[in-house]
């Protein structure tokens, strides 16, 4: 039986595939559960604001469909949570990242956690975003805690059971998003 | 054989310079790149443009403070510009409308509105 080692009162926000949260609140612990996914922890210590995100695949293939969108790409999900956390106060050259996930658990399928692992390596790179932390790829599933307020970080080994299932191409749908208003 | 639109994009990330870089350059536009508003109004100072297209957060110069500095200045002030960005709140929106913006378009892109939006404000 899994034993909740939280202290008592945080309030655990789960970072679902796809999604991003920011917060500086000094009781949040946002969670996720990755396979060949991989989330980004970015925390500015200044403004003792942190933030994650949880994606899919690293880019949009060139062949994909020009009328349709999809958030679960790494792209636009490290732009989303830098965006948000510029908004909420943080500066881009204070931001510190941690990487986890990227792993490559089904022997018989693309190897998606190292496809994501290098796009997210490589995006810190060329957007100068200091790296101090990194757990990525092997063959198990890992679970990341993360206090945005303090910038502390647990990550730890799980079954693979428990990471949500990825499909090797995404779902592609109408697009949620690149909507014009023109003024 | 008419000239191409010149188009600047101003953003910060540089994975999204490189998107739309694609996206605008395969669809024939002529296309410059800055990565903030500080980098734009120097580039602007001696290049001719089209359209602006802008990200709203990024360091130095905000979209905002572009737009507003672009509608201050002579040598481009009835220049088209679109704010392209990750917010979605009306009052942000609001905010670039009163500063001067011509278009709101929602990140991430569809490559296809983008391109309508675009040759729309051309003229």
């Amino acid at each position: 039986m899994a034993v909740d080692l939280s202290p008592p009162n945080v309030t655990r926000l789960t970072v679902l595939q796809g999604q991003f949260k920011v917060s500086a609140g000094p009781k949040v612990e946002l969670s996720t559960v990755l396979g060949s996914c991989v989330a980004t922890c970015l925390y500015d210590p200044v403004v003792e604001l942190g933030g994650m995100n949880h994606f899919l695949l690293p880019e949009p293939p060139a062949s994909h469909n020009r009328g349709e969108v999809d958030v679960h790409y790494g792209v636009y999900l490290m732009e989303m949570l830098i965006n948000e956390m510029l908004a909420y106060g943080a500066r881009k050259d204070r931001l510190r990242a941690h990487l986890y996930g990227g792993a490559n658990i089904r022997s018989g399928m693309q190897q998606i956690g190292t496809a994501n692992a290098e796009f997210a390596r490589g995006f810190l790179l060329r957007e100068r975003i200091e790296l101090v932390r990194e757990d990525l790829g092997g063959v198990s599933a890992r679970r990341v805690d993360f206090r945005p307020a303090s910038g502390q970080v647990r990550c730890r080994a799980v079954a693979s059971s428990d990471a949500p299932e990825v499909t090797p191409q995404p779902v592609f749908r109408p697009a949620p998003r690149g909507e014009v208003e023109l003024f | 054989m008419s000239k191409a639109t010149r188009i600047l994009t101003v953003d910060d990330s540089a994975s999204m310079r490189a998107l739309l870089n694609h996206a605008l350059s395969t669809n024939g536009f002529d296309v410059s790149q800055a990565d903030d508003g500080v980098s734009a109004l120097e580039w602007l100072a001696v290049n001719e443009v089209d359209v602006v297209i802008t990200d709203i957060n990024m360091p130095r110069l905000d979209g905002f403070g572009l737009i507003e500095q672009v509608r201050g200045g002579t040598r481009h002030r009835d220049r088209p510009i679109l704010v392209l960005t990750t917010e979605s709140s009306d009052e942000k929106k609001a905010r670039a409308r009163a500063a001067g913006a011509t278009g709101w378009i929602v990140k991430p892109f569809d490559t296809d509105k983008l391109v309508a939006a675009v040759r729309r404000v051309a003229h």
